[in-house]
């Protein structure tokens, strides 16, 4: 069995209770009236076949575990206009996409999210863009994500946009 | 039994084809590349053999697929590149990777090309041809000449852009063995231009919160050259004229002899000298004898074949082997007399 050692900071004016009332209603309003959804595509790495030496896949060849919906706060940041490399090719490159979620949401649907797994997020009914995650918000030990220095309770997931022809949903 | 040796007895210094086919061989040939100077070879043509020789000979095939080209020089007109891309871009019209594109340093150096290296100053034109001419009338050559080709040097980045290592891979290993000696040729309108590898370098995106994607750049230089045909020159050398003109080759039949055989009327002078009152002439020849005038003549009379015809007549017709006589009464005996006869001849 697990050893648990209770928190106990904050004690005189703030508990466990208040973290979860208070945790509650801001789930509520995130997942229930925002409404937010990004679905999450978590590579099975097992399944796919990927290069020996490079650990690399071929287009379409990335094999993924049954796709997750999950709520949170979405924003995506202002796209760029950038040169590839110096090659005078020049693009829009899209935003970075940071998505920010109760952990209690994964913890119920029993899922983890990694750093190389894909977010996919429809910005219109006929269009969704794929993004890759780069930061997967998995150490949230910082005064930002924690509720008033109680205890973390929420992680912000970086992901940068991917070509097609790394990944495509399919 | 050893190969019997080939002896040329001749050498065809005359083409096989004359006349109306010569000059259809001709015209054939003038109307095969345009003209007998070599083609102009400009930066645009440069480029455009640079363009073609990354797409055909280092064209990259991963996973079945050939990883697409941006088949221009992409210069400051951003759409350009756009219309470029159009089949290989994504949903925010981006170019997709993996491709390939060339990248033109636009400075355009002096060059280094070690066969074009001397100088010769003044553009002073060289022979380049002998064309053989005709117009219908004149056959002849013309002399082409040209001036020295200018030496340039271009700088071309060929990047490839992927998110696969197997690809740079791919690229890599073609470069390398196209590259075995430093130097490969592309060939730019019947020139072969030497380009030259120079180095490769890595300009990849690995941030951690951006994409990432792999960007390898290898430089070449092309050693090519100027050739430019407004400084063409073409002048007549020598021409050989050929006149023709036609004969009527039947065959006719002989005509009558004439005498005097020209012309067809002439004076007959019958003189009697002292002495002398007729003369006796066998005429060889038709005519109509007019009299023009006398002196010291009396009267004279007429005889043809010793027959009468007249005495004093101004109007003789005698005919071919008549023998003409003349008596003759004169003024004055101790003198000479003349009677002058035209005679025409029918």
């Amino acid at each position: 069995m697990e050893n648990l050692v209770p928190i106990t900071r904050l004690g005189k004016f703030f508990g466990g209770e208040d973290f979860t009332l208070d945790t509650g209603m801001g789930q509520e309003w995130l997942e229930g009236d925002m409404n937010f959804t990004v679905i999450l595509y978590r590579v099975d790495r097992y399944k796919t076949k990927i290069d020996d030496v490079y650990g690399e896949v071929l287009e379409d060849g990335i094999q993924f575990l049954a796709p997750v919906e999950l709520k949170g706060l979405v924003q995506v940041m202002t796209p760029s206009n950038k040169l590839l490399g110096n090659s005078k090719v020049e693009q829009q490159e899209p935003g970075n996409m940071k998505f920010s979620l109760y952990q209690k949401q994964l913890d119920d649907l029993g899922v983890e999210i990694f750093q190389g797994d894909y977010l996919g997020y429809y910005e219109t009914e006929d269009r969704v863009r794929y993004y890759s995650v780069s930061d997967d918000g998995y150490v949230r030990s910082d005064n930002k994500h924690t509720y008033g220095g109680y205890k973390p309770f929420y992680r912000t997931v970086v992901a940068t946009y991917v070509s097609e022809n790394e990944f495509r949903g399919i | 039994m050893a190969f019997p040796k080939q002896v040329k007895p001749t050498l065809p210094l005359v083409p096989k084809k004359t006349l109306s086919a010569r000059r259809e061989q001709l015209l054939e040939y003038i109307n095969e590349d345009g003209t007998y100077l070599p083609k102009s070879v400009l930066h645009a043509d440069l480029d455009r053999g640079m363009l073609d020789f990354v797409k055909e000979d280092l064209k990259v095939v991963t996973a079945g697929k050939i990883v697409p080209m941006v088949d221009i020089i992409i210069t400051t007109q951003n759409w350009s590149q756009y219309v470029e891309t159009a089949l290989f871009v994504d949903l925010d019209y981006n170019p997709a990777p993996p491709f390939i594109t060339v990248v033109r340093s636009p400075e355009v150096k002096y060059g280094t090309n070690p066969s074009l290296q001397y100088t010769i100053p003044n553009r002073k034109q060289f022979y380049y041809a002998s064309v053989p001419t005709w117009n219908g009338n004149e056959q002849g050559m013309d002399i082409y000449t040209i001036p020295q080709p200018v030496p340039v040097d271009i700088n071309y980045s060929v990047k490839i852009i992927c998110n696969r290592m197997r690809e740079l891979n791919q690229l890599n290993k073609i470069v390398m063995q196209k590259f075995s000696s430093r130097q490969a040729y592309t060939f730019i309108k019947g020139q072969y231009v030497p380009i030259i590898m120079n180095n490769v370098s890595d300009e990849s995106q690995m941030s951690l919160d951006a994409r990432k994607y792999y960007v390898q750049s290898y430089d070449f230089t092309m050693l090519g050259y100027l050739i430019d045909e407004e400084e063409f020159q073409v002048k007549p050398a020598i021409q050989r004229v050929t006149q023709l003109f036609e004969l009527d080759t039947r065959v006719l039949n002989k005509k009558r002899n004439q005498f005097p055989e020209n012309p067809d009327e002439f004076m007959n002078n019958f003189l009697f000298v002292v002495g002398n009152t007729t003369l006796v002439d066998v005429i060889d020849y038709t005519a109509n004898m007019v009299l023009v005038g006398t002196e010291n003549i009396l009267s004279y009379d007429v005889y043809i074949n010793n027959d009468y015809y007249g005495s004093d007549v101004n109007l003789i017709q005698i005919t071919t082997n008549d023998t003409l006589r003349i008596q003759a009464f004169k003024n004055d005996y101790s003198y000479e007399s003349k009677i002058t006869f035209d005679s025409k001849l029918v």
